[in-house]
């Protein structure tokens, strides 16, 4: 365990006592991780696999996204809006709008909102959807309680403080397609240039989040949107709402969409430091590689390297500096979260605790297996769901 | 020449933002320091935050709360809510608001109008009126909330409080607010012309026209906006967002 | 380091606020001994000019002040009645003022369409170069709030200039003494570039 908490490596790769990946930038640190005899990671691998199932971007990928798309359009004749696209002012989520518009598609954005946005994210998400003249549908939880269920998260000491956030994003797709009688949702993820992120410091579901907030938060969850299981099948099975990922069957370039969307609406890059969102940015800046001795830039940067965006030294090098810290953010976290700087402190300085410590939804997500296999083929889930969630977890404790 | 004002009115709920329709019905609008962050990067004129629940349930403004806002602002803020007695309102100016909006306390204590403006000056005296049609299409005043009704006539209570000292008016038209239907332009200019005093005008406002006709026939100084500025549109999600300042510009240019 | 004259009047935390955002420390006092060592003074103002007067001479703050802005000519600015507390009086009171600006404070006239008191974001033009206000550019903008306004003696001592309806001064200067009308502390990143001009002159 105490290789776990390694602080930031020496620059160079060549110096590190880890073992890392010979071809992206993963190191042994990575939960699930293993190496073949070339030295190459098990992550490294499941992106060939899956380029090579989703043909990315190859001909025949684009033909195969091209018949989802017709089939969206079909689908969405005589409704106001044929597809749901999720939208935080990123790069992703704003560039596919483009393209879904691009393609001909009539989509209807939704947002989530932790109420921790910054001007920047508010202000990206308005230029793209006014130049586009998109509708935008949004689900605000309560301020008070958003707080409470982060400051909860904060209490057991485990990494997915945002887990309430990425959760609750999912229903909210899910409940605004099913007010509109929509049945595809659009997502932009990419594990070309993201990867899948190993499930060791990502996990979430609902009951995780119930179990934690049950045990540290201080008020009644009421506006938060809770995917509890039952709501998941729902959706899944009953409604079945279709989730697409354009970015698995195309070229994508987040560099060339990010000049894209400056020149056409004079979007703003809020840099690589998750800037949009106060929380995000307190998670990936201070608390996870201040608690964890890790963040989750690898993911990106690994992606880019193998990608041959960056060479492996020098993603290894961005990856040991120690990341941005916006002015204030602590100070604005600890305000919201109602912590004095001792109780802060002395949080920070627990024993990290993991997702597999409290009751979650994971061993029946494995139980059902068969049934997600069935769902990921007909893209009722996404098929990193099943990666992620389904298989059993080799634990490396 | 001082710019005419379009202003954001915040409504606060507890210690959340809403926005409400007609003053009943209310949504979750998000949190209200990130919100002023918002606003400054977007470099607004001036806020205004109403608590709409303080007069209702006879609590104290929430200090805490109003503290935690005026750290993270760097324009002109007023607060109205809850208002009855000089010291709240001292408590309000020392932590960093501009100006005091009085409504429901002064309908019995008017005095309150003068006090406040003697210690501090008029221009951080403002008075709140909000106004609905009675059964006979008259206006009237109504307090707490929009709850009780007075039989005040709106423009004689108007130059009333011009007379004890205020500063400025917000004429709230109860009818029209959330509804992005027009402001009532009827109300905003019988008031305007019955005082020398600066009247922002509230409710109703639904696209940048209506903004100027509240100006034009209205005759109001200021225009105070709550649906835009936080709807991305008419029926649709949360945005927090100000109307693009050229096309203000445009439009108040015609007038 | 700016220190913050603290004599009973004035909006003090939002000044904090915004030295605070810019990373510039500031401190909020009322101590003698605090303001006779400080390097840089700001002087708030909100309310009536003979109640400022008033406590201002109490004691020995106005000795100090005088002492710090006439012998040692440190950096010193007053803030919107700051900056009427500079001149030699107002028509709104009786007290005579400090006196470091040969000026004078007169009511802002009432006129046909135009409010008093003078409330909201106006447009400055620059008058005698500054080294306050010398790279402000051209759209700067500032809150104003206030009914009486600066008539400098002698156009020198003017900076900054604004109409409503009449022309007064926004911005008065002699040598080391600075006086802004408007509310930089409420002025956005206007205010924030006299607030950081100021701390590094």
């Amino acid at each position: 365990m105490t290789d776990k908490n390694l602080a930031l490596q020496a620059s160079s790769i060549k110096m590190s006592k880890l073992t890392v990946c010979s071809r992206c930038i993963y190191d042994e640190r990575v939960d699930g991780i293993f190496f073949d005899m070339d030295g190459i990671c098990n992550f490294c691998h499941q992106v060939d696999t899956l380029i090579a199932e989703y043909r990315t971007g190859t001909v025949e990928g684009e033909s195969r996204l091209e018949t989802i798309l017709n089939q969206i359009k079909l689908k969405g004749k005589g409704k106001k809006y044929d597809c749901i696209i999720g939208v935080s002012g990123g790069t992703d989520s704003s560039y596919m709008l483009f393209l879904a518009k691009k393609w001909g598609l009539r989509p209807l954005a939704v947002h989530y909102d932790n109420t921790w946005n910054s001007a920047i994210a508010t202000e990206n998400i308005r230029k793209v959807l006014s130049t586009l003249d998109v509708d935008l549908y949004t689900h605000v939880v309560d301020n008070k309680e958003s707080e409470d269920i982060f400051r909860a998260f904060f209490f057991a000491g485990v990494a997915e403080m945002e887990a309430s956030t990425d959760l609750a994003f999912a229903e909210v797709l899910y409940r605004a397609a099913w007010k509109y009688n929509v049945k595809y949702v659009l997502e932009g993820h990419s594990f070309v240039t993201e990867g899948i992120t190993p499930i060791g410091r990502n996990y979430f579901d609902g009951r995780y989040i119930k179990s934690v907030h049950s045990l540290f938060g201080r008020r009644r969850m009421q506006s938060y949107p809770l995917m509890t299981f039952g709501r998941f099948l729902f959706w899944t099975c009953f409604a079945r709402i279709r989730k697409i990922r354009p970015f698995w069957y195309l070229d994508y370039s987040k560099e060339d969409a990010r000049e894209f969307l400056q020149d056409r609406c004079d979007w703003v890059y809020y840099g690589g430091h998750h800037l949009e969102n106060r929380m995000s940015s307190f998670l990936h800046s201070i608390y996870l590689p201040q608690k964890f001795s890790t963040d989750m830039r690898n993911n990106t940067l690994a992606a880019l390297v193998r990608n041959g965006l960056l060479t492996r030294e020098e993603g290894w090098e961005e990856y040991n500096t120690p990341p941005l810290v916006e002015e204030a953010l602590l100070e604005y976290t600890k305000k919201r979260l109602d912590l004095t700087d001792e109780e802060y402190l002395r949080v920070m300085a627990l024993p990290p605790r993991s997702w597999w410590e409290f009751p979650t939804y994971k061993k029946l997500f494995e139980l059902l297996r068969p049934l997600f296999q069935l769902l990921a083929a007909t893209d009722l889930v996404p098929k990193s769901f099943y990666i992620k969630y389904c298989l059993p977890k080799k634990n490396k404790k | 020449m001082v710019r005419t004002r379009i202003i954001p009115t915040l409504l606060l709920r507890n210690e959340s933002l809403v926005k409400t329709v007609k003053f009943g019905k209310f949504s979750y609008i998000g949190d209200p320091c990130n919100a002023v962050r918002i606003f400054n990067e977007l470099e607004v004129d001036e806020l205004v935050f109403l608590d709409i629940l303080a007069s209702p349930r006879g609590t104290e403004p929430n200090y805490k709360l109003l503290r935690d806002i005026a750290d993270e602002c760097f324009m002109p803020m007023g607060y109205g809510g809850g208002i009855k007695t000089a010291e709240q309102a001292h408590k309000i100016f020392s932590i960093g608001f501009e100006k005091v909006f009085l409504n429901t306390s002064i309908v019995n204590n008017p005095n309150l109008i003068e006090q406040i403006s003697t210690a501090y000056g008029s221009q951080a005296t403002a008075v709140s009126i909000d106004v609905k049609k009675n059964i006979f299409g008259n206006y009237k005043v109504v307090t707490c909330g929009g709850r009780k009704r007075t039989a005040l006539d709106p423009v004689i209570w108007a130059k009333e409080a011009e007379k004890m000292g205020a500063g400025e008016i917000l004429l709230t038209a109860v009818d029209c607010e959330g509804t992005w239907q027009g402001m009532d332009c009827d109300l905003i200019s019988k008031v305007s012309s019955a005082v020398n005093i600066p009247v922002i005008a509230q409710g109703g406002a639904g696209n940048i026209g209506d903004i100027g006709e509240g100006i034009d026939r209205g005759g109001a100084s200021a225009v105070a906006l709550g649906s835009m500025v936080v709807f991305q549109k008419q029926g649709m999600g949360v945005l927090v967002n100000f109307p693009d300042k050229k096309l203000i510009e445009v439009e108040l240019g015609k007038h | 380091m700016i220190t913050i004259v603290d004599y009973g009047l004035g909006n003090l935390g939002s000044i904090k606020n915004m030295f605070n955002r810019l990373g510039i420390p500031s401190l909020i006092t009322s101590d003698i001994d605090q303001i006779s060592s400080a390097s840089k003074i700001l002087l708030p103002g909100v309310g009536s000019f003979d109640n400022a007067m008033s406590r201002i001479n109490h004691g020995s703050l106005r000795k100090v002040l005088d002492l710090k802005a006439l012998e040692e000519c440190i950096p010193i600015m007053g803030i919107c009645l700051g900056m009427q507390l500079l001149t030699n009086g107002s028509e709104e009171g009786s007290l005579p003022g400090l006196g470091w600006v040969p000026s004078k404070a007169v009511r802002i006239p009432a006129q046909q369409g135009l409010k008093v008191p003078h409330m909201g974001w106006n447009k400055v033009l620059p008058t005698s170069r500054s080294k306050l206000t010398e790279n402000l550019p051209n759209n700067a903008r500032f809150y104003f709030v206030h009914s009486y306004c600066v008539k400098v003696e002698h156009t020198k001592y003017s900076i900054l200039k604004t109409n409503h309806g009449i022309d007064f001064d926004a911005a008065i200067q002699n040598n080391n003494i600075f006086g802004v009308q408007f509310h930089p502390e409420k002025s956005h990143k206007f205010g924030m570039q006299i607030l950081q001009t100021f701390a590094d002159i």
